[in-house]
């Protein structure tokens, strides 16, 4: 069997039937479970407080599972959060606050990956150039976004403190990023995309 | 003592008289409280309320040495920010200068009512996971007639974290049992070496993504479609009903969210100029 290229990896093929299924859903539930595990190893062991940490491990279930399985990962990267920060004691409407930066820094990488065809198994320098960029932007976004307006919107920090925090979520994001998204994308694409699970446009 | 997900819960409690949808309710609403209150002893005392109903659901208090870390960190982080990097403000009033640092009043009191803050915001959540279980979560879900689906998957969620745990530990035996071993090497070493859990943490869990989609097809589920248009035996909230006590706890609760807001707005209630705590400290500290 000839291996696919990364055009082919998402684009829907003639004949080819993709729908939602009980695959996807299930997905969706297993990728909240690792991403609690996981996220609530960084929020324990590295805080710098109120949910933000200088080596953030769940970034990678955010980042990867959002590339291969598009809306399921999102929603899984938004949604773990409120579970893993809640047992590092956040308050639940701190982490509400933060659905936005979740939100993107879930996105980002899964929408570059689909409009740029990059492929998943980071076969060419293109691939870990776009996943290295939407690891940065999607990680300043969020490093502004929480320390900029939830955290002063809620008068935890000030103004002169920021930086630290802004500092403290990217660098805990981006270096988790570089230690894990690499290696899973690398290691596990190349049987991920062969699976029922694998969403090659949004949800399914 | 029972081990949940989410922390330990005791074994009996008269809190489990309560219906979960009461308890969730609370950790919503009373969450919120403290966005209202700006005079740190009214955040203390709704702090003291939580850990006497802790006391009175038997909750285990050794529980919250988990938590103090964490409350200790938070407040060095918001110490640290209003001090050390509070900043030079001519316009503040100046009380200390410790190597170089300038310490003003104002900074050190807003950094005391945000901690204030803070704190019974943590003793909510951790009410909450002390007092329920994991299947209150979801009874409480359903009774607010949360779709099936949603439910379905918060609780598969909860299943598969119990399942990564175990599989992690399997893991890290066979790790171990292949020689690695991580004692005395740096954080750096260990940072990196924990990718060799992560993939194959992933790969299992990519199995049992196949594994549990089977055994839901076989079992006739769908969560799209005419399948899914069954209506379901809620078996699970046969086990709870909303008595009269639940409905006057929510009513409780609400009439205290309303009060606080009438106070807070309508009578400029809550204000730090009105603080015997704020006061107190300034008479000292000036």
């Amino acid at each position: 069997m000839s291996e696919m290229t990364a055009e082919q990896i998402w684009t829907v093929q003639a004949g080819e039937k993709r729908s939602v299924g009980v695959i996807h859903i299930v997905t969706l539930a297993l990728l909240i479970g690792i991403g609690f595990v996981v996220g609530a190893f960084g929020s324990i062991s590295f805080p710098l407080g109120f949910g933000v940490n200088f080596f953030w491990t769940g970034i990678a279930v955010q980042q990867v599972g959002s590339i291969w399985f598009g809306m399921w990962g999102v929603l899984a990267g938004i949604i773990f959060p409120f579970f893993s920060n809640a047992v590092a004691g956040t308050p639940f409407y701190v982490s509400a606050a933060y659905i936005p930066a979740n939100f993107v820094q879930a996105f980002l990488p899964a929408w570059a990956f689909r409009y740029f065809k990059a492929d998943p198994r980071l076969k060419s320098g293109r691939d870990y150039l776009i996943l290295f960029l939407t690891m940065i932007v999607s990680s300043a976004f969020g490093a502004l976004w929480s320390p900029l307006v939830v955290l002063r919107s809620f008068g935890l920090l000030t103004t002169e403190s920021v930086p630290l925090f802004i500092w403290g979520w990217f660098g805990g994001n981006v270096i988790a990023g570089l230690v894990f998204n690499f290696i899973l994308l690398k290691a596990l694409s190349a049987v991920v995309i062969r699976t029922t699970a694998f969403v090659k446009q949004w949800w399914a | 003592m029972n081990k949940t997900l989410l922390g330990y819960v005791p074994k009996e409690s008269p809190i489990y008289f309560i219906h979960p949808f009461v308890k969730l309710y609370f950790l919503l609403v009373v969450s919120l409280f403290p966005m209202f209150i700006t005079q740190p002893e009214v955040n203390l005392f709704i702090m003291a309320v939580i850990l006497l109903l802790m006391i009175w659901s038997r909750v285990d208090l050794r529980i919250l040495r988990i938590y103090v870390p964490v409350a200790i960190a938070m407040g060095w982080i918001i110490l640290l920010s209003y001090t050390v990097l509070g900043g030079t403000h001519p316009e503040f009033e100046l009380l200390a200068k410790v190597l170089g640092i300038k310490i003003y009043w104002e900074r050190l009191r807003d950094g005391v009512v945000v901690y204030c803050r803070i704190l019974p915001m943590i003793a909510t959540m951790v009410f909450f996971l002390t007092t329920s279980r994991e299947r209150d979560v979801i009874v409480a879900m359903r009774s607010v007639r949360i779709p099936f689906v949603v439910t379905y998957v918060f609780a598969m969620a909860l299943r598969s974290s119990g399942m990564v745990l175990e599989d992690f530990q399997i893991v890290r035996q066979a790790e171990q049992a292949r020689g690695f071993d991580t004692t005395g090497k740096s954080l750096g070493y260990k940072i990196r070496k924990y990718v060799m859990y992560m993939i194959p943490l992933f790969a299992l869990s990519l199995r049992r993504t196949e594994e549990f989609t089977n055994a839901l097809v076989a079992r006739g589920y769908a969560f799209t479609g005419e399948a899914a248009k069954v209506k379901r035996a809620d078996y699970i909230l046969t086990h709870y009903s909303f008595k009269l006590h639940d409905g006057i706890l929510v009513a409780l609760i609400s009439i205290l969210f309303i009060i606080i807001l009438t106070l807070r707005y309508g009578y400029n209630a809550f204000s730090l100029d009105s603080s015997l705590l704020i006061n107190w400290l300034y008479q000292i500290l000036r």
